[in-house]
């Protein structure tokens, strides 16, 4: 075989297809991975991440197109040829044997020799080698079998690494792993990418260990590449939305810029089904909404919200679960827009929540809109703090409470009693939750 | 490694083992046929040859059944035993035996690797898929020699690949020739020892190493299901 050629990719994938009977699990991907690059491959579960994987490996056989290694077609590559260019590491490794790590370590130096020849000096001292970058020098005596979950992944990268291949693969490496055992694997193979030039390609499952280590992220979803570039690029609300069907809060470390993102909530059930349950209209400003509407998002409910002020966390976090809502002005009195928008809400609700917020004279309105609409709808107070403490209109407020408790709203002291009242008094998604004949 | 064998009346001494040899062959070849194709696990390997080992000996009794005269020579045949033992016989077992087994024994690096699964095996550069089918004609050769002419001796490859691991280490180098050794040397502590033990009644050697081997290989179970869960802590 011809040696590397420093020009071209490690690693190039030429409208590469794979199916399974009549399901397509990879529908022709492009793919140029230079020398040195640490790439990392994204997607939801059964999105073809490992078939890309097995594929390049030669384990999965391709139904279309080329896979080209160091410039040399894979097809053509016979098994050792190719582990010469290929080390693996998969998801899990279980042996059944008990062998000593030392001999395990050697075990990646097969593709080296034929099936007479003994292990060579230099063999050994690659091992050692291997076996020392990981850290578990001291356990070259021990049985692979004593060793701990995050031990033995080292000893899997180990041994992928005595095979001395210039591309390496990883299979969800710390799927099994601590957060600790996570970075210490991670940084160790973006050492490997860094000062070793070796190419890696690795299936990760935690958006923000890719984004964290990898140079690149390539997304795929359904065997399609949907997304491809720099970790903080790739990642996009819009694009996690799409592709998970998440919300998530995206921030970026100002210490690196590196992206992490703080999952929220489904905007559907993993299977695509959308939230049946309300929906219901949640009433709150100052930040007291938000947990509200975390819960009960999560609780499957479609949700709705007013008045909230502009730039108020209220107002992101409603924004961030693609609740409606009707929006105002920071520390404006509430505009006859807003309270219009925030009507129309309300009618369509078929159950209210007021939650715990700071009533001064220019949210008043908010309170007061929920008046007509005791007796026609199940209506929540959370009423913890209660609102004599958070009553800055000199009892007017406190006054507008008293009358909606009367008229028979519900004062609820926190999130799981408003859930399990919901449950009880709320709506299911069909009929509107109006018992009480309608006012005119 | 998979017992099995397969049996065809005979009058003359050299067709028992003569067709036992070719039925463990088909037999063998059978099993790779059903397992073909895709990655199958050694756990399917196994089950078939239970499943055609079953459907063998049911075969057996029917035979045996509607054909009442060879039942003696084939109920020793079936216990097992070294009463065939002289000098031809002694040359073809050990003939076979040595160039078998050394052939074995060459594809003990690659074994080593298929012992962590096929796909790591492969992705190491061991072509798993031949070499299993490679191993698996080789051992079913080695075993059908040895069982053509002794009959059924159960336990002694069972058991002895576990103390060699537990003598030495899982390297396949050394368990394939170990293991043939301390089968040998069982195989014959076995025979003195029911020689002395049970003079004059010549209990067959298939009942002594089972009744011997059943409680060892239990207790290598046992042994080896609490060093598992230990390793996994």
């Amino acid at each position: 075989m011809r040696p590397s050629t420093a020009a071209g990719p490690a690693l190039r994938l030429t409208g590469l297809r794979v199916a399974y009977g009549d399901r397509v699990a990879l529908a022709g991907i492009d793919l140029d991975v230079p020398t040195g690059q640490f790439l990392a491959l994204a997607g939801p579960n059964g999105s073809g991440k490992t078939t890309l994987l097995r594929s390049v490996l030669g384990l999965t056989e391709p139904s279309g197109g080329a896979i080209e290694l160091l410039g040399a077609p894979a097809g053509r590559l016979r098994v050792a040829e190719r582990a010469r260019r290929i080390a693996w590491v998969p998801q899990e490794e279980s042996p059944r044997d008990d062998v000593r790590l030392a001999d395990y370590v050697l075990y990646g130096r097969f593709a080296y020799h034929g099936a007479l020849d003994a292990e060579t000096a230099e063999d050994r001292a690659i091992a050692a080698r291997a076996l020392a970058e990981v850290g578990l020098s001291d356990r070259a005596g021990d049985g692979i079998l004593s060793l701990s979950g995050g031990e033995r992944q080292r000893a899997v990268l180990a041994r992928a690494l005595a095979q001395t291949a210039p591309i390496l693969l990883l299979d969800e490496p710390t799927a099994h792993l601590d957060i600790a055992h996570q970075l210490d694997l991670f940084g160790r193979v973006r050492r490997l990418a860094r000062d070793g030039g070796v190419t890696i390609v690795a299936a990760v499952h935690d958006l923000n260990l890719a984004a964290r280590f990898a140079d690149r992220i390539v997304v795929l979803s359904h065997g399609r590449q949907v997304a491809d570039g720099a970790p903080d690029r790739v990642l996009t609300a819009e694009l996690l939305a799409r592709v998970w069907g998440i919300v998530a809060d995206l921030r970026r470390d100002p210490r690196t810029g590196i992206p992490y993102l703080i999952p929220q909530t489904l905007l559907s059930a993993p299977g695509g089904v959308p939230p049946t349950l309300g929906p219901v209209h949640v009433v709150g400003g100052g930040g007291s909404a938000s947990p509200v509407l975390v819960r009960l998002a999560d609780e499957g409910y479609r949700l709705s919200a007013g008045v909230l002020p502009l730039l108020d966390s209220d107002a992101e976090t409603a924004q961030a679960l693609a609740v409606p809502a009707a929006i105002e002005a920071p520390f404006a009195p509430i505009g006859s827009a807003a309270a219009k928008r925030n009507l129309e809400l309300l009618e369509a609700a078929r159950a209210i929540v007021v939650a715990p917020f700071p009533v001064g004279p220019s949210n008043l309105e908010n309170l007061a809109s929920v008046l007509p609409f005791v007796g026609r709808r199940p209506v929540a107070l959370l009423d913890a703090p209660p609102i004599a403490a958070r009553d800055f209109t000199g009892g007017r407020a406190t006054e507008i409470y008293e009358r909606l408790a009367a008229g028979g709203a519900e004062r609820l002291a926190d999130a799981d009693a408003l859930v399990a009242w919901l449950k009880v008094r709320g709506p299911p998604g069909s009929a509107p939750g109006a018992p009480a004949p309608a006012a005119t | 490694m998979i017992y099995v064998y397969r049996f065809q009346p005979a009058e003359a001494d050299v067709y028992l083992p003569l067709f036992a040899f070719l039925g463990a062959i088909a037999t063998g070849l059978l099993i790779l046929g059903v397992a073909r194709g895709r990655y199958s696990s050694v756990e399917t390997l196994l089950l078939t040859g239970v499943a055609l080992a079953n459907l063998l000996s049911a075969i057996l009794s029917l035979l045996l059944l509607y054909n009442p005269t060879g039942s003696e020579q084939v109920t020793f045949w079936l216990l097992g035993g070294l009463g065939l033992a002289s000098w031809p016989v002694d040359g073809i077992a050990a003939g076979s035996v040595l160039v078998l087994g050394t052939l074995l024994t060459l594809h003990g690096r690659e074994l080593n690797l298929i012992q962590l699964g096929n796909d790591v095996a492969q992705s190491a550069g061991v072509d798993a898929r031949r070499v299993r089918v490679r191993v698996i004609l080789l051992a079913s050769m080695a075993t059908a020699v040895a069982v053509a002419f002794t009959g059924i001796i159960g336990f002694v490859g069972l058991v002895s690949p576990h103390i060699v691991r537990r003598l030495f280490r899982s390297d396949y180098r050394i368990v394939l020739p170990g293991a043939a050794l301390v089968g040998a040397l069982f195989l014959l502590t076995a025979r003195d020892v029911s020689y002395v033990f049970f003079v004059g009644s010549l209990l067959p050697l298939g009942i002594f190493t089972a009744f011997a081997g059943v409680p060892f290989f239990l207790y290598l179970l046992y042994r080896q299901r609490r060093a598992s869960t230990m390793g996994a802590m």
